[in-house]
C-alpha cells in the first residue's frame, strides 16, 4: 500500500475503500494538521479541524473528479473548514470581522531549554508565530500553504480558488506586516 | 526599480516565483539600496525561523484511531439513513407496484362495446334492407304484413271499454269517491239496464 500510486488509492476510496482512504490519510495528515494549526492557532482546535477535514473528505470523495489533484482538493477542504471555524469563532466571541481577528500563536510545548543561540531562534520562532497569527485569515491561509507547506503560487492559487497574482500579492503583504511587527526583535538580534 | 517593486520581487524570490529576468534587475536595485537589502535579510530570517512544531510521540496513532472510529460511526449512520431503501422495504414496494400494475391491466382488459360491435349493428341493417325493399315491391305481401301487424297491435292493446269499466267498478276507491247523487244515478242506471228495478 505504501508504494501504491495516489491515483489508484483515490479510485479505491471513491468506491468506498476504507483501507485506501486510511492510506491517503496517513500520507496527508501532517500537512492537513499543519494548515489547521496555522489557521486555528492552537493544537486542540487544529486536531478537531483535521479530523473534520478528513471526515468531510470521506463523505465527499465519491464526487472527487479523478482528473484533478487530490492534495489540492484536500487542502482546499482544510482551508475552507478552517475559515468556517474562524468565522464561527469570531461570531461566538462577538469580535470584530473575522479577517481582523487575532488567534493565539502556534503553541510550542516542545521548546526545550538549550544553548543561547537556540533560545534566540526559539524566541524568534515564537514571535513569528504570534505575528502570523495576527495576519488576516486569507493572508494566513496563503502563508500556511506557501511557506509552511512549500506550495508554489500556482498550486496555492488552485487550493484557494484565486489567481497566482493574488497569492503573490498576499504573500508580499503578509511579509511586510510580519517584518513590521517583529522588526524591533530583529533589530536587537541583528548580528 | 522602485523599492515597493523590489520588495514585492523579494517576496516572490523567497517563494521561487520570481519571473525570468526579474532577478537581475532586483540585484541591481539591491546593490544601490541598503534599506531593501536589510528588508531582504529580515525576510530571510523570518523564513528561516518559520516552522510548525512536530506533534508529540504517539499522536498520529491516536489521531488515526479516533478518525477511524468517526468514519465507522459515519458509515453506521449512513446505513441507518438508508433503512427505508433496505431489502425488506424494497420487496414491499415491488409487491405494491405489482398489485397496481395488475389492477390497471385488468381494467384495460375488461370487455366493452368496441368498434367491432357497432360494425355488426350496421351489418344487421344491411341484411334487413333487401327484405323491406322486396315487401314494398309486392302489394299483396305488403297487405298481408300490414294485417298481421294490425292484429299484433290489437292483441297488444290493453283492454276494451267494457273491461275498463269492470276494472273501474272493482276499485273500492272509485265508489268511495262518488257523492250520494252520483251513487243514486248509478243504481238507477243499473236497475234500468238489468230490469231488476221495482215498479216505477
Amino acid at each position: 500500500m505504501d508504494e501504491c500510486p495516489e491515483a489508484s488509492l483515490v479510485d479505491d476510496a471513491r468506491r468506498g475503500g476504507r483501507e485506501a482512504f486510511a492510506e491517503l490519510v496517513r500520507r496527508h495528515e501532517r500537512r492537513v494538521r499543519g494548515i489547521a494549526l496555522r489557521m486555528a492557532g492552537n493544537a486542540a482546535d487544529a486536531d478537531d479541524l483535521a479530523q473534520e477535514v478528513f471526515l468531510t473528505a470521506w463523505k465527499a470523495v465519491g464526487s472527487f473528479r479523478s482528473g484533478s489533484s487530490f492534495y489540492t482538493w484536500l487542502y482546499r477542504i482544510a482551508v475552507n473548514t478552517s475559515l468556517s471555524f474562524l468565522k464561527k469563532k469570531s461570531r461566538e466571541a462577538n469580535r470584530a470581522p473575522f479577517d481582523e481577528n487575532r488567534s493565539a500563536a502556534v503553541p510550542r510545548g516542545d521548546a526545550a531549554p538549550g544553548p543561547e543561540s537556540r533560545s534566540t531562534l526559539n524566541e524568534l520562532t515564537a514571535r513569528i508565530d504570534e505575528a502570523v497569527a495576527d495576519l488576516p485569515a486569507h493572508f494566513r491561509a496563503s502563508f500556511a500553504l506557501v511557506v509552511d507547506q512549500g506550495l508554489s503560487h500556482a498550486d496555492a492559487a488552485r487550493v484557494l480558488g484565486c489567481s497566482e497574482n493574488t497569492v503573490s500579492w498576499r504573500m508580499h503583504k503578509a511579509r511586510k506586516l510580519l517584518q513590521a511587527r517583529i522588526k524591533p526583535f530583529l533589530e536587537e538580534a541583528r548580528p | 526599480m522602485r523599492c515597493q517593486t523590489a520588495r514585492k520581487r523579494i517576496s516572490d524570490e523567497l517563494d521561487g516565483a520570481l519571473p525570468s529576468g526579474g532577478g537581475v534587475r532586483l540585484e541591481a536595485h539591491l546593490r544601490t539600496c541598503r534599506a531593501c537589502r536589510v528588508y531582504r535579510e529580515d525576510l530571510e530570517r523570518i523564513q528561516a525561523g518559520t516552522g510548525l512544531p512536530e506533534a508529540p510521540a504517539g499522536f498520529w496513532t491516536a489521531f488515526e484511531r479516533e478518525l477511524e472510529a468517526k468514519l465507522s460511526a459515519e458509515e453506521a449512520g449512513r446505513k441507518r439513513v438508508e433503512v427505508p431503501f433496505a431489502a425488506g422495504r424494497r420487496w414491499a414496494w415491488a409487491a405494491a407496484a405489482a398489485l397496481v400494475l395488475a389492477g390497471v391491466s385488468l381494467w384495460l382488459a375488461l370487455p366493452r362495446p368496441g368498434p367491432a360491435m357497432t360494425e355488426a349493428w350496421v351489418a344487421a341493417d344491411d341484411i334487413l334492407d333487401p327484405i323491406v325493399r322486396a315487401v314494398e315491391s309486392d302489394p299483396e305481401l305488403a297487405g298481408l304484413i300490414d294485417r298481421e301487424l294490425q292484429a299484433s297491435i290489437e292483441a297488444m292493446s290493453p283492454v276494451g271499454e267494457a273491461e275498463a269499466a269492470g276494472l273501474t267498478a272493482a276499485d273500492p276507491l272509485f265508489w268511495e269517491s262518488l257523492s250520494d247523487d252520483e251513487l243514486r244515478a248509478v243504481v238507477a242506471a243499473l236497475e234500468k239496464e238489468s230490469g231488476l228495478g221495482g215498479p216505477q
